[in-house]
């Protein structure tokens, strides 16, 4: 199976050892999905400028047929992979905006009185970053520290 | 962050700092020597899906004919168990998985460093001392 595009969007609880570093994460979530959105976005505008005013028409596909409980598109490839693109690109718009917002406010997280030995569950649905755990139950673990004199044997 | 898609251990050892020293103009590389080796592991960097060490480690053979220091970073890949598996000795008298594999990795070099200075080369496996 080989990915076209889109940004493997994840639904998963992921669990990180410090504030900052859900910050980190998010920030280059967020990286990934502008990066992507311009990707396709610049792949629909060029086919749109290079068909000069005819209109959303050369990205729509006439060739879907319901089979089973999905559609399939056997007779325009070109402009049903266009479309599930334009489909992506639109999906897009409010992940990104709602992650960007996610972001912009993540301060007022961070001013919270958080325990220092805390750790963080985040939860992300469909991408989007929507709820944080401040676990206490599980605590990061202690620094790690290894002394110790061995002799070399064959 | 978790990534619960790892399913082995990543260890990457990188040497940052190299010193070696023939102490004696009687060392020769073909005689037999053990080796004593003082070794510090101190945790740089962490998060639920790698961990970064640093590593000290310095080897005199007995008798001092020789010394080796080496030092850098060790960086474990994997989920949580893999990581706090591979930093927990089997029992106290084995030293944790990481430093059998930090001492594997830089093993070679030590072993080149030792013909090069014309001592005695250092044996591949550890035994804590006292044991």
């Amino acid at each position: 199976m080989i990915q076209e595009t889109g940004t493997g969007l994840y639904s998963g609880i992921l669990r990180f050892y410090a504030l900052n570093d859900v910050r980190k994460y998010m920030k280059e979530l967020l990286e990934r999905y502008q990066r992507e959105y311009d990707k396709s976005s610049n792949v629909i505008g060029s086919l749109l400028r290079a068909e000069g005013g005819k209109g959303m028409e050369v990205i729509m596909s006439k060739g879907w047929a319901k089979v089973g409980a999905m559609f399939v598109d056997v007779t325009d490839p070109e402009k049903g992979g266009m479309e599930l693109t334009f489909q992506l690109v639109t999906e897009m718009k409010p992940r990104i905006a709602k992650t960007e917002e996610v972001l912009k406010t993540f301060e007022s997280v961070e001013a919270l009185p958080i325990p220092t030995d805390a750790t963080f569950l985040l939860y992300l649905h469909s991408g989007i970053p929507e709820r944080l755990v401040i676990d206490t139950t599980e605590p990061r673990p202690e620094a790690f520290a290894f002394k110790g004199d061995f002799v070399t044997i064959q | 962050m978790a990534d619960e898609r790892q399913d082995v251990l990543e260890v990457t050892v990188i040497v940052e700092d190299v010193d070696a020293a023939r102490l004696s103009d009687k060392a020769n590389e073909n005689a037999v020597s053990n080796y004593s080796l003082n070794v510090s592991l101190a945790e740089r960097d962490r998060s639920t899906e790698h961990l970064v060490l640093s590593y000290s480690m310095e080897l005199t053979s007995q008798p001092p004919t020789a010394r080796f220091k080496v030092s850098g970073s060790a960086t474990l890949k994997g989920n949580k168990e893999e990581i706090r598996e591979g930093i927990t000795a089997a029992d106290m008298n084995r030293p944790p998985p990481v430093l059998l594999i930090i001492y594997e990795r830089i093993y070679s070099t030590i072993y080149l460093l030792a013909g090069a200075l014309k001592v005695p080369h250092p044996m591949p496996n550890l035994l804590k001392k006292g044991s």
